[in-house]
């Protein structure tokens, strides 16, 4: 990975943060989190609710203060600072403009603070506006305008700042589908334009995927795991990431034999062989995990192939989602599992309810999970 | 026969009962509301005779109220009225601030109920509770005095319009307390981490942002104290003197005299003032743009 002119060696990171902790009276809301976020990139905190996202996100722009550990931006130390001398700035989940402000006002009063003169704050809202599309808006109340319009105006404020790092925690939960899928497209775009760290907290993977570079899992106050969208979405590693991302199914068994490259784990009603390179110790409990359209309901010529495992199954039903259609099975050891493949493909794909049937996947394909 | 039992049917029906239910609030603002304000100004322009008066058009109460020192007396009211509106802001509002903001949700309102406590107790115990407070001799000027922080007794404030207007801030700070509390819900929690993000200081945030998305709380529970200044004759009976009268002693005085048509005439003239400051106050503020619903 060594990257010898590459001049992001010598930067700081983003963001550091080191064995960050943070009680809320009994409740561990982060437990012992480290994560380096590099400069200029999108990064996306993800993970279910109640995760500690938000606390993770206030405690960098400093709205609360860490119970342990410490927090670098740009390798500064900025434990003892108030929010407006860090070098971020918030975007708030809430439609959280000043009410009585119009947008041109609401945009500028950072600047006023600032002393800035009348035609200097002038010509950075415009810019500002424009750049997240608004320009003509100038002279609008909150009140008129439109949730996915108050969250630009809100994005405008802080960038109006010129901070170096832009958090924004759930900035489109309230906003509809399709709303939040331009609203994603359209954030990327700007962060890509003034290249600035963005630090986005979302528990929607679709959101996620779609606007990161890199996604960092959080879950009970842990990193889980942290990757480009594609490897976490792929290559799950944690057992935790595979059940939260995409539609996996996750067969859990222990471990029987291992060898150079995979594993056999007893699944009670199979023997599975899986590739990996992962240690685990015969006897222990993994969990194999095979997302949803890589799964298929095999015919007798295709079960012969080199490398596919094949399991016994019942089929269920089928699901129409539009363009894809869902088939569930379930194997024998009570677990569901979901087949997945695009609708009208081969229409005479599936079977009826109670037939015995074979699936299968590619063992490539498989993960293996071994936390 | 028919016809009775339709009439009673519409009436105890469930129709009935709901239409009832109606206008209950309807007659009972006529009754208790829209009367005594018409009545107010009916009689300001009858007719005065010795013991009441008698049915006619006349402004000789006007005439009487605006040839006298009462108007001025009026308007000297109504300057102290405004004083005590801005004294109580000043010490009422902050209190109301300080209870959204540092004490504990479940704890807040509690803490504002203890204000209602003073109001069990009569007023007139507690403006009367004043003198020996205030007075030349009270506990206010010989504590000083002890503290060697004055060498004379002050004696501009018991007797004195300060003395009203300390009396009005005494009796109606709860009015701003309340109001004032209820007015910052309006001002989200949100709000203080935007100012906090941006650097705005306290002063700033106070000036730029709660006041304003409070005014029309701050502004109504201004309005009660104004009035009730103005209106309540008891604070300048008890601790007022030479001068220090309001308009609803000059109401009283004149009641007094049996001179109704100018009470009425008075109180009518009250009634406008009211009006007129709602109207500027809606202006000002434009209150149902203001109370919009954020979201
Ligand atoms: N002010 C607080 N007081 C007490 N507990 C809190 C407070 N804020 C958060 N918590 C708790 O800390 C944990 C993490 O909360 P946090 O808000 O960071 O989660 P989140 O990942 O942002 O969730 P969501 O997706 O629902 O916003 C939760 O268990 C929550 O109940
Ligand atoms: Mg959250």
């Amino acid at each position: 990975m060594a990257e010898p002119f590459s001049s992001t060696n010598t930067e700081p990171p983003a963001v550091e943060v080191v064995g960050l902790g943070k009680n809320y009276g009994p409740v561990k809301a982060l437990d012992s989190v480290n994560l380096s976020i590099a400069q200029g990139g999108y990064t996306v905190l993800l993970g279910p609710s109640g995760g500690g996202k938000t606390t993770l996100l206030r405690l960098l722009g400093g709205f609360i203060r860490p119970t342990a550990g410490k927090i670098l931006l740009h390798g500064r130390d900025v434990s003892g600072l108030p929010p407006n001398q860090r070098p971020t700035t918030m975007v708030f989940q809430s439609y959280a403009l000043f009410p009585h402000m119009n947008v041109e006002k609401n945009v500028g009063y950072g600047l006023k603070i600032q002393k800035k003169t009348k035609t200097d704050i002038a010509a950075s809202v415009e810019r500002i506006l424009s750049l997240v599309g608004l320009e003509g808006y100038n002279k609008r109340m909150p009140h008129e305008l439109s949730g996915g319009q108050q969250q630009r105006v809100q994005l405008a404020r802080s960038l109006v700042l010129e901070r170096d790092i832009l958090l924004l925690d759930e900035p489109l939960a309230a906003l509809d589908a399709k709303l939040r899928k331009d609203m994603c497209i359209e954030l990327k775009r700007i962060q890509e334009k003034i290249g600035i760290t963005f630090v986005h907290v979302t528990h929607n993977q679709e959101e996620a995927m779609t606007i990161a570079d890199r996604i960092a899992i959080i879950a009970d106050g842990k990193i889980v795991e942290e990757g480009s969208p594609r490897e976490i979405y792929e290559r799950p590693q944690r057992k935790f990431t595979a059940a939260f991302v995409g539609e996996n199914n996750l067969i859990e068994g222990k471990v029987i034999n291992v060898n150079g490259d995979g594993l056999t784990m007893d699944a009670g009603f199979a023997e599975l062989a899986a590739i990996t390179k992962k240690q685990a110790s015969v006897g222990s409990e993994i969990a194999i995990s095979i997302r949803s359209e890589l799964i298929r309901i095999l015919d007798g010529n295709d079960g012969q192939a080199e490398g596919v495992q094949k399991i016994p199954a019942t089929y269920l039903e089928e699901v129409y989602l539009g363009l894809t259609t869902m088939h569930l099975v379930r194997l024998p050891n009570g677990v569901e599992v979901a087949v997945r493949r695009i609708s009208d493909d081969d229409a005479d794909f599936g079977g009826t309810a109670g037939q015995e049937i074979i699936v299968g996947w590619n063992r490539e394909d498989a993960g293996v999970h071994t936390d | 026969m028919s016809a009775l039992l339709a009439i009673r049917d519409s009436l105890m029906g469930e129709r009935g009962l709901q239409r009832w239910a109606f206008y209950i609030p309807v007659v009972f603002m006529a009754l208790f509301f829209a009367a005594p304000v018409a009545l107010t100004l009916v009689w300001s322009v009858f007719e005065r005779t010795m013991f009441w008066m008698e049915p006619g058009f006349t402004l000789a109460a006007y005439e009487n109220f605006f040839t006298s020192a009462r108007a001025e007396n009026y308007v000297y009211s109504m300057i102290h009225s405004a004083v005590a509106v801005v004294v109580s802001f000043v010490i009422g509002f902050p209190i109301a601030v300080f209870v959204r903001r540092r004490v504990v949700k479940a704890a807040q309102h509690r803490v504002i109920l203890l204000f209602i406590l003073p109001f069990m107790i009569s007023e007139l115990v507690r403006v009367f509770a004043m003198r020996p407070v205030l007075g030349r001799n009270g506990l206010l000027n010989t504590g000083l005095m002890e503290l060697g922080i004055i060498s004379e007794p002050i004696t501009i404030i018991l007797f004195s319009p300060i003395g009203v207007v300390i009396g009005d801030v005494i009796s109606f700070l709860p009015f701003m307390v309340f109001a004032g509390f209820l007015a910052m819900e309006a001002v989200q929690t949100y709000i203080f981490e935007v100012c906090d993000d941006i650097g705005v200081g306290r002063a700033r945030t106070f000036r730029d942002i709660i006041v304003p998305l409070a005014a029309p709380g701050i502004f109504a529970g201004g309005v009660f104290i104004f009035v009730n200044s103005l209106g309540v004759a008891l604070v300048p009976t008890i601790l007022g003197g030479p001068g220090a009268v309001n308009a609803g002693l000059i109401v009283n005085q004149a009641i007094v005299a049996l001179d109704f048509p100018l009470a009425m005439a008075i109180s009518a003239i009250m009634l406008l003032t009211l009006v007129v400051l709602l109207y500027v106050g809606h202006r000002l503020f434009d209150l149902t743009k203001i109370l919009q619903p954020i979201s």
